[in-house]
């Protein structure tokens, strides 16, 4: 059976895309999975720190499409987990070296190799945006409850629609606080404007900011609300399209039930 | 007989026929006379052209036309008068009441349904027109769907989304002022009539349907059913 090529993407930067990819792709990989991810910010690599792996690169994806090694020499195998694997971003290079022929060559050699391909799709919607996204089979729409964060996410959506590829979208730094209060988007509001399936809401969480730079897995840590919702993800994504979304705003205190049971809170 | 007589009689025919004339229109007779000329040679050229026409005149609809703007009403019903008696007609009257310009037309649209045979030029899309996506219709443009912010909307006359609008509208490029721009959840980032520009509005109802138009040298927004712009129209119009 050939594996799925999945790109990450969200149009605006600094929204949670490389966190995503590496926390789904090793959540895919502890389910017995065998996954790759693949950076394509080409000149501006980093999921290769945010997992840890910055010391062991050789090669990168642009060796691989130029044939200058093979695909098996530049995935390099996660320092954790068995079945994960890191083909990083050169970063020397530009986004030019690539073209979307290339990719989509690529793309059927990565199929037959792997079960799961996540590629990390660099901000933006020009020509990285492009070679990203030509050999995919699906896409995930990174989003953060902001307006402008919307807009570039609705934007991609379209532009991913016209290729024929249905993407589905992940809320990302979710603040319940925030939201209750009506100073944050609500993640219905931004389903209601993008109007694709939602994957999965993700919490702010600052364990995120640990596990990105001391370069471990976010879905190993125990206590990481985003982790757990990371995984949840990865089930959604690999055989449990059905599995229900967590609602963080649902999620209340003891203190708060009984005070609306009394009427004191709505 | 000399070349001059001839000349003559040709002349006098020629006056002859110029002060009245008989034309059909539609199941009547419509004669149109000079009432400067004297009454005698009016009833003696009414009398030839009647003569002719025989049998075919009897209980016939005449309207006497006078072709000045002030009809003389007495010389009318004398000489309908004369041609009841002469000839048998049914029905004599003077030229019908002209109507104003404006309500001529909207007569005539009415007889006519107008709308039945118009080739329209409206775009209709349903769906979603994202952000950075741009809808450029010629005349009226319809989305049954919704409009996003980023997403933009430019068309030659009115704007109707039946769904939110969010984006930016353009309507009546580039210079009908009398379109106007409706929604049913009216949102917009920015309106823009004609040579008009507005600012969008945060705060909507969202539960009614809202329109914008030009008022006054400005934009003004208002609640759709309320306003009711088209409703004291007396014929469906072709917009």
């Amino acid at each position: 059976m050939e594996g799925r090529i999945i790109v990450v993407t969200s149009g605006k930067g600094g929204v949670g895309k490389t966190t995503a990819t590496a926390s789904i792709g090793a959540a895919l990989a502890l389910s017995d999975r065998r996954v790759a991810v693949i950076d394509m910010d080409i000149g501006l690599r980093n999921l290769d720190v945010v997992l840890g792996l910055e010391s062991r690169v050789v090669f990168n994806i642009v060796d691989v499409v130029k044939g200058r090694c093979k695909l098996r020499q530049a995935a390099i195998r996660d320092k954790k987990i068995e079945n994960f694997f890191l083909i990083p971003a050169s970063q020397s290079d530009n986004k030019d070296v690539l073209t979307p022929e290339d990719m989509m060559k690529v793309g059927q050699e990565l199929r037959k190799e792997f079960d799961f391909v996540l590629m990390d799709c660099p901000a933006g919607i020009e020509r990285g945006f492009e070679n990203a996204i030509a050999a995919a089979d699906e896409a995930l729409v990174v989003c953060t409850p902001d307006v402008s964060s919307v807009r570039d996410a609705d934007r991609v959506i379209g532009l991913l629609l016209s290729r024929s590829i249905m993407p589905k979208l992940l809320v990302n730094r979710v603040i319940p606080k925030m939201v209750g209060r009506g100073d944050m988007l609500s993640h219905q509001d931004v389903v209601e404007v993008l109007s694709i399936d939602l994957v999965g809401l993700v919490e702010m969480d600052d364990q995120v900011v640990v596990s990105t730079n001391t370069g471990t897995h976010l879905v190993l840590q125990s206590n990481s609300k985003a982790g757990e919702a990371f995984q949840r993800i990865a089930m959604r994504l690999n055989g449990q399209p059905d599995l229900p979304i967590e609602d963080p705003m649902a999620r209340k205190g003891l203190w708060k039930s009984i005070s609306k049971k009394l009427g004191l809170r709505k | 007989m000399t070349e001059e007589t001839i000349i003559e009689r040709k002349s006098t025919r020629k006056q002859q026929t110029s002060c009245v004339s008989l034309k059909r229109v539609g199941e009547s007779l419509w004669v149109s006379f000079d009432p400067s000329q004297p009454r005698r040679l009016l009833e003696d050229e009414l009398a030839r052209l009647f003569g002719r026409m025989k049998h075919l005149v009897f209980q016939s609809r005449v309207i006497l036309d006078p072709e000045t703007a002030q009809s003389d009403e007495n010389l009318i019903d004398s000489l309908g008068a004369f041609l009841k008696e002469t000839f048998g007609v049914g029905f004599v009257s003077g030229p019908p009441q002209k109507r104003s310009v404006e309500e001529e037309l909207r007569r005539r649209q009415a007889v006519a349904f107008s709308w039945r045979h118009q080739r329209s030029d409206v775009l209709m899309l349903t769906g979603r027109v994202r952000s950075g996506q741009k809808v450029s219709a010629k005349n009226h443009f319809v989305l049954m769907g919704d409009l996003n912010p980023g997403g933009e909307v430019v068309a030659g006359g009115d704007v109707l989304v039946m769904g939110s609008m969010l984006g930016t509208v353009a309507a009546g490029q580039p210079d009908k002022e009398d379109a106007i721009i409706l929604a049913l959840d009216f949102r917009p980032t920015q309106i823009k009539i004609g040579g008009y520009v507005a600012r969008g509005i945060a705060n909507s109802p969202g539960t009614v349907g809202e329109f914008a138009f030009v008022e006054n040298n400005s934009i003004t927004v208002a609640n759709y059913l309320k306003v009711n712009p088209f409703g004291r129209l007396p014929w469906p119009e072709v917009r």
